[in-house]
Formats: C-alpha cells, sequence, structure tokens
C-alpha cells in the first residue's frame, strides 16, 4: 500500500502578498491567455476573416470571426490613417491607428455602421451589450516602417529589428465588463469559455494580433506592387501585441480582493500539487530542463531601461545560471523533487527567479493543475455582505492577521503617507500623487487598507470587545470598508497587499506587473514607477497554425526560433 | 441612454462619496443601486433624491434608538438605515424591525434582500401599507412608494409568492443620471498639468 503523503501548504499571504514578490510574478499555464489557447485549439474552434476592407492607406474596417462550439465571437477592427504626431498611448489620447471591440456573435451591416459610429471614439462613444470589449491600438513607430518598407521591397525585416520591440502594434486599454455600455460581465459569467476571467479580452487581443500581421502584409503589398514579398510565418510568429498599461490598472487588484485571492491562491494551490508529488517521470523533468534553457532564451530577449527592472533582469539571468548549474545535481527521482527545487530556491534565487522556477515546475503538469483554472473568477457575490453579528474583538482579529505589520508603522511620518491615489476630472482615471505637495488630499481613493486597518483597529480598541460589529459601525460609517475588507480576508487569505500602497516608496508597477502575469504578459520593461510595457502572445500560433500540441509551451522560445 | 448595470454601480458609488457617505456606505449605495435597476426598479432616480437630501452630514438621520423601533430626531436616511438591517440580519429571526420615517424606502429593498440571502427566506416591507416581498433573487414591488414611509416593518416570511418576470432598467431617468454624475464629479481632482505629468508617470516617450 502507498503510504498517503502529507500535503505540503500553500505559501504564506505574508510572503506572498509584499509588493516585491508581487512585482516579480511570471507567467504559467493557469494564465488567462494560455487558458484561452488551450481550449480554442481542444474545442477546434475556426477563425475566418469574412470582412477586410481597408484602403492604400491603411483606411478601412475588417471582422475576425472565432467561432467554438456553442457561440461565435467577432473582433471588429477600424484601422485610421494618424498623422504621427497624435499618436500617444497615455489614456488621455484621443485619436488610435487603429479601434477594436469584440462582438457577442457575427455582426450584421447594421451592427458595423453603428460601431463605425461609435468605436473609433473610445471612451466618448457608446457600445451596447452586444459588444464585450472595447481597445485601440497604435503602431511601434520604430518597427512598423521597417517592416512594411522591408516587405514591400521584397525582403524580409532585420531581427534583431524584431526582438528589440517585439510587437508590430501595442494596445493601450482593453476595456471590458460593461464600460461604455458594454455588456456586463453577468451576461457572460456562466458561459464555459468566459467563465475564467478576461477570456473576452483575451479573445479580442488574439485576434488583434491576427490582424495587425494581415494589415502589415496587406500595406507592404500596395506599397510594393508585384516586388512585395509576405512576412515570413516564422518572424510573425516572434511578434506579439504590445501593450502600454498605466495606474489605471493599479488599483484593480485592491479593489477586487476576491477575485484576486482567487488568482493567487489557483497559483499557490497549483505549485503546492507539484511540490507534493512524490517522484518526477523522466519526461516531466525532462520538459522542466527544456524549459529552463528556453527560459535563458526569452530573458534575453527581455529588454527594459528602468533601472530597477535592469537590476532584477541583472538577478533573474544570475538565477538561471544558479539554476543551470543545480539542475545536473538535482534528483528527480528522489522523494518530492519539486520541493527539493522550491526549498533550493528560496535559499539561492532572487525573488524573480524564485517565481520563474514556481510556474515552471507547474509545465509538466497540467493533468494536476490546469481544472484549477475554473476557480479563477469571483462567483462570491455574498462576499461582500458584512456579517454585523460578529464580535469586535473578532473584527480586530482578522485585521490583525492581513495588518498587524501596519500597526507598528508611524502613520503620521510623512514618508509612510507621502502618496495618495485620487481620480483626475480629465480622464477619470486613477492616479497618484505627493499627499503634501498637491492638492489631492480631499479626492483620496481607499486605496491604503493598511493605514485605514490601523486607523480602524484604533478606534476598535475604545470598544467593548464583546460589542457587535453592526454597532460600531453604525457610530463608525468611516470603518465600514475596512471592516467589509477584514471579513473578506476569511475567504481570500491573499485578497490584501501586505504593503504600503501609499508610502514614498511605493513602485505601482509592481501592482501592475502581478495583475499582468496573470493574463499571461511576458518582457515587463517600466517605463516609470507607474506605467510599463508588456508583450501578449509573442510566440503563439496564429489561429490557423493553432493545434493542442503547439497551444502550451509556445510562450517559452527555443534558441534560433 | 442604455446604461450598464456596471455603470449604474459604479456612478453611484462615487456618487454616495461626492455627497458625503463614508466609502463603505458607497460601496452599499453602488450594489443597492445595481440591485434595484437589475429589479427593474429605478434606483438611480431614488438615490438621486436621497443624496440631494444631505442626509450625510448630520448624526440625526442614523438610528439612535434601535430598541424597540428604530428612530432618530430626524427623518431616517434609506442607506444608513438599510445597512444597519442587512449587518443586523440575524435579528429578524426574532422578530419584525419596525422603523420611523424613513426616506425614499425604496432603498430599503436591497438591504431587505441582503437580509432573505443572508437568513435564505423571504423578507417582507411593509412601508405605509405598501407591501414588497424578495428572497434576495427576486422582488415583487408595487410600481409607487411613498418618498417618506412613516412606518416600515421588516419581517421575514415563510410563504414564497410566485415571482413575475422583470427586465432589469438600463435607462434610468436621464435628469436623475445626470444628477449623480454631478455629485460623482465631487470626487475628481480637478486636472493640473503636474498631475498630467506625474500623476500618472511621464517616464520615457510613449511614442516610438
Amino acid at each position: 500500500m502507498t503510504p498517503v503523503q502529507p500535503q505540503i501548504p500553500r505559501r504564506d499571504p505574508a510572503t506572498m502578498m509584499r509588493l516585491s514578490r508581487l512585482g516579480s510574478l511570471h507567467q504559467c499555464r493557469l494564465s488567462f491567455m494560455r487558458i484561452l489557447l488551450r481550449r480554442i485549439a481542444r474545442e477546434n474552434w475556426q477563425v475566418s476573416r469574412p470582412v477586410f476592407d481597408i484602403d492604400r492607406n491603411g483606411v478601412g474596417r475588417a471582422v475576425y470571426t472565432a467561432k467554438g462550439p456553442e457561440r461565435a465571437y467577432s473582433l471588429v477592427v477600424f484601422a485610421h490613417d494618424l498623422p504621427d504626431e497624435k499618436r500617444s498611448d497615455r489614456v488621455i489620447a484621443d485619436a488610435w491607428d487603429a479601434t477594436f471591440t469584440l462582438f457577442d456573435g457575427v455582426p450584421a451591416e447594421a451592427d458595423l455602421e453603428r460601431l463605425a459610429e461609435n468605436v473609433p471614439l473610445q471612451e466618448a462613444g457608446r457600445i451596447s451589450r452586444q459588444e464585450l470589449s472595447l481597445s485601440r491600438a497604435n503602431r511601434s513607430v520604430r518597427l512598423w516602417t521597417h517592416v512594411v518598407d522591408r516587405l514591400a521591397s521584397g525582403q524580409q525585416p532585420d531581427l534583431q529589428q524584431i526582438e528589440a520591440v517585439g510587437y508590430l502594434m501595442r494596445t493601450t486599454a482593453v476595456y471590458g465588463s460593461g464600460k461604455f455600455g458594454a455588456a456586463d460581465r453577468d451576461v457572460i459569467a456562466d458561459r464555459q469559455e468566459m467563465q475564467v476571467p478576461f477570456q473576452a479580452e483575451m479573445l479580442s487581443v488574439y485576434l488583434t494580433r491576427t490582424f495587425v500581421r494581415d494589415l502589415v502584409n496587406h500595406m507592404a503589398g500596395n506599397l510594393g506592387g508585384t516586388q512585395a514579398v509576405r512576412l515570413d510565418p516564422a518572424i510573425a510568429r516572434r511578434l506579439g501585441i504590445g501593450n502600454s498599461t498605466g495606474l489605471g490598472m493599479a488599483p484593480f487588484i485592491v479593489n477586487h480582493p476576491i477575485l484576486f485571492n482567487n488568482w493567487m491562491m489557483v497559483r499557490e494551490e497549483a505549485i503546492a500539487r507539484v511540490r507534493a508529488v512524490a517522484q518526477a517521470a523522466p519526461e516531466d523533468a525532462e520538459i522542466f530542463r527544456q524549459l529552463v534553457k528556453r527560459s535563458v532564451v526569452s530573458t534575453e530577449r527581455w529588454q527594459s531601461a528602468h533601472p530597477v527592472q535592469l537590476r532584477k533582469l541583472a538577478g533573474l539571468k544570475a538565477d538561471l545560471e544558479a539554476l543551470l548549474q543545480y539542475l545536473p545535481d538535482w534528483d528527480a527521482h528522489a522523494q518530492r523533487p519539486w520541493n527539493t527545487l522550491i526549498e533550493w530556491s528560496e535559499t539561492s534565487l532572487s525573488e524573480e527567479g524564485q517565481e520563474l522556477v514556481a510556474s515552471l515546475i507547474l509545465e509538466p503538469y497540467g493533468a494536476l493543475v490546469d481544472g484549477l483554472a475554473s476557480c479563477m473568477a469571483d462567483s462570491n457575490a455574498d462576499a461582500f455582505r458584512i456579517d454585523g453579528s460578529m464580535t469586535v474583538s473578532a473584527v480586530r482579529d482578522l485585521l490583525q492577521e492581513s495588518f498587524g505589520w501596519a500597526q507598528a508603522l508611524d502613520w503620521n511620518d510623512p514618508a509612510n503617507c507621502a502618496r495618495a491615489w485620487y481620480v483626475s476630472e480629465e480622464k477619470l482615471e486613477p492616479r497618484m500623487g505627493e499627499r503634501f505637495e498637491e492638492p489631492i488630499a480631499d479626492y483620496e481613493q481607499p486605496l491604503a487598507p493598511a493605514r485605514d486597518a490601523a486607523a480602524a483597529v484604533r478606534a476598535l480598541d475604545a470598544w467593548d470587545p464583546k460589542d457587535t460589529i453592526a454597532r460600531f459601525l453604525l457610530n463608525h460609517p468611516e470603518h465600514r470598508h475596512t471592516v467589509r475588507r477584514a471579513q473578506m480576508a476569511r475567504v481570500a487569505p491573499y485578497g490584501e497587499i501586505r504593503d504600503n500602497t501609499i508610502s514614498a516608496s511605493v513602485m505601482p508597477v509592481d501592482m501592475l506587473r502581478a495583475k499582468l502575469s496573470f493574463f499571461g504578459a511576458t518582457h515587463f520593461d517600466p517605463r516609470s514607477d507607474r506605467w510599463v510595457r508588456i508583450c501578449m502572445y509573442a510566440g503563439a500560433p496564429y489561429p490557423e497554425d493553432l493545434t493542442p500540441d503547439n497551444a502550451d509551451l509556445w510562450v517559452y522560445p527555443e534558441a534560433g526560433t | 441612454m442604455k446604461l450598464s448595470l456596471n455603470e449604474i454601480e459604479a456612478t453611484a458609488k462615487r456618487a454616495a462619496r461626492g455627497a458625503g457617505y463614508s466609502w463603505g456606505l458607497a460601496e452599499e449605495a453602488s450594489k443597492a443601486a445595481r440591485w434595484l435597476s437589475n429589479h427593474g426598479q429605478d434606483g438611480v432616480a431614488a438615490f438621486a433624491v436621497l443624496l440631494d437630501k444631505g442626509f450625510a452630514r448630520s448624526v440625526d438621520h442614523r438610528p439612535l434608538a434601535t430598541d424597540e423601533i428604530w428612530q432618530s430626531d430626524g427623518d431616517l436616511c434609506p442607506l444608513v438605515t438599510g445597512a444597519f438591517l442587512s449587518d443586523c440580519a440575524q435579528n429578524l429571526r426574532c422578530g419584525p424591525v419596525v422603523m420611523q420615517r424613513v426616506a425614499l424606502p425604496l432603498l430599503i429593498l436591497p438591504f431587505a434582500a441582503n437580509a432573505a440571502s443572508e437568513l435564505r427566506c423571504c423578507v417582507r416591507v411593509e412601508m405605509d401599507g405598501h407591501v414588497a416581498i424578495t428572497d434576495g433573487d427576486h422582488l415583487l414591488c408595487p410600481d409607487m412608494l411613498p418618498e417618506l414611509a412613516e412606518r416600515i416593518t421588516v419581517q421575514t416570511s415563510q410563504t414564497t409568492p410566485s415571482w413575475r418576470q422583470c427586465d432589469a432598467l438600463m435607462c434610468p431617468d436621464p435628469d436623475s443620471w445626470d444628477r449623480l454624475a454631478m455629485l460623482a464629479h465631487r470626487t475628481y481632482a480637478p486636472a493640473t498639468e503636474e498631475s498630467r505629468l506625474r500623476g500618472a508617470g511621464a517616464g520615457l516617450s510613449d511614442n516610438d
């Protein structure tokens, strides 16, 4: 009889929810774009292009329809001729090279006419319950002209230039979930193919990448005529879609503690399961070894000019060196080899390296971990409701559990509350400012749960511990959001960031990276402490090439490809 | 204008905050407005009236006495009172909750729905003779409710009515929607050139 293996606990939220850790997360097989591509391949979705009506100047419209077993979704594209001086990834831009919406079904002509009036306006237009996302993209001026010119003259683009940028267009905002009149999440949440978070947005970006490849071929063909060649499929495959993401995304993980908990907890559960595997089959160990080598290639292609990321990248490269040196000694047949590996990484590698290893050990174990994807959505609407019968002392204990560390901070020290999050009148987008230098404190958003928890604990201390929290809240409505979060933590141990989100040294890009890593983004390139560029779907097969055999490991480039 | 529930929720939250409620109560307002809209009621219109009353700036509108009849010196605010009702849902097991002089009684219903979900039974709300009933997921509600209810009685109900299919109300009263948008606007910091650059993080070129 096989002895029962004791479980390996999930890693401690006190470690995982530090900002530096969250800012070191990597994609894994439970990332949203990988979940989507596995499904598209498994279910043999058919992608077609019923409309491609684009003129010589790149102006016009196109429709890409992805048909799954039960439903179809269509990316509706409007391509524009944007003057160079109007091109900006900032949310304050009002014109783009291309604008998109993901239509729920196959659009009729009347739908396209309606969308043509609205989608190019983005935030200034309105879409409807028939639409699931709204987005836009700008060309990379560095790469676009180079590729079009080369193809038009019958040559393939220069690989070094391809590598330096990684994409032909980058999206900025990709709005979903009821924004600007779009369908609410509830409309699609029960559909199997949309149950995992952000599947509509990920599908829109995947189809956008196909459109961009088609457009560059089209433009080069127009320019070069018979001399022009089509983009080499191997080069096309290396190209992803870029994305510029700013502060608008950072509050998301604070504002959705249950949802973000579910992402973190699923990944941690997956890691714990693999760590508990008694012995690694030789082929599974080999997959891991190969992917370490391919991660070296990926890391070499990871460009950034930001000093913090450069330091982290140097650390990651050293980590990979150390891992390659360690692997010959690592015994995949010993007891719990993956656990041994993780424990070694915790003492030998930087956080970047530790998180890469944690993501990589999941790769051989799809059968063990992929099913967890169905636990990543937030279907627990009841968690919003406050249990007012809970005692003051019980709530205090909950706050202590998530924010005990915050009680010791001097919250009056300017360094500890230097920043304030606010929403700008101009674009209704979240921003972060200097509390003591700008007139923003009156507009502060509740994005400092640690400070608020410390204040709530002080107020609770003045109350009878046996009193109910309902009575406390009737007298202290200013602590209501904090008490709600504290109670949510009972079902969401990874729901709270265990760091100060308003300190003088906070790096909001850490919050962005945490979220983007779950999308499946790679090559994080912070452009300041509060906006970041990434790459999505680089290496992924295009729809016509996607099969169950290649739907998974495309994210790890092989040397020379 | 046809809105999404997400837009109604987001604007109600900002409007309640703009009217002076705490963030936690603003969150309650947002979920309440969404729930009412999803159940065919114009929660936006009701909130527009409530938020203009300025109740958030005085303690006179929260239940001061809650032993027998919930009451205060002024009219009870349905947001504060409703949140307390939801928090104390378990108390409904012991008997009805009676409230005196509640403004915009429609806004009590989402909180009665919370209580129904918590207790997994129907909750009946009688407002000066008008009766609404909810199990959390459904709502039966008379067409016109008064702007002020002299007396509201909330109690559990063992009989489940036959629910009627009701469409969500995605086109609230336009003036009320504009009013909420104006209140929401109070939560936005005026843009300055500095915030434009620094607040969103200028950094390196974004056109390359």
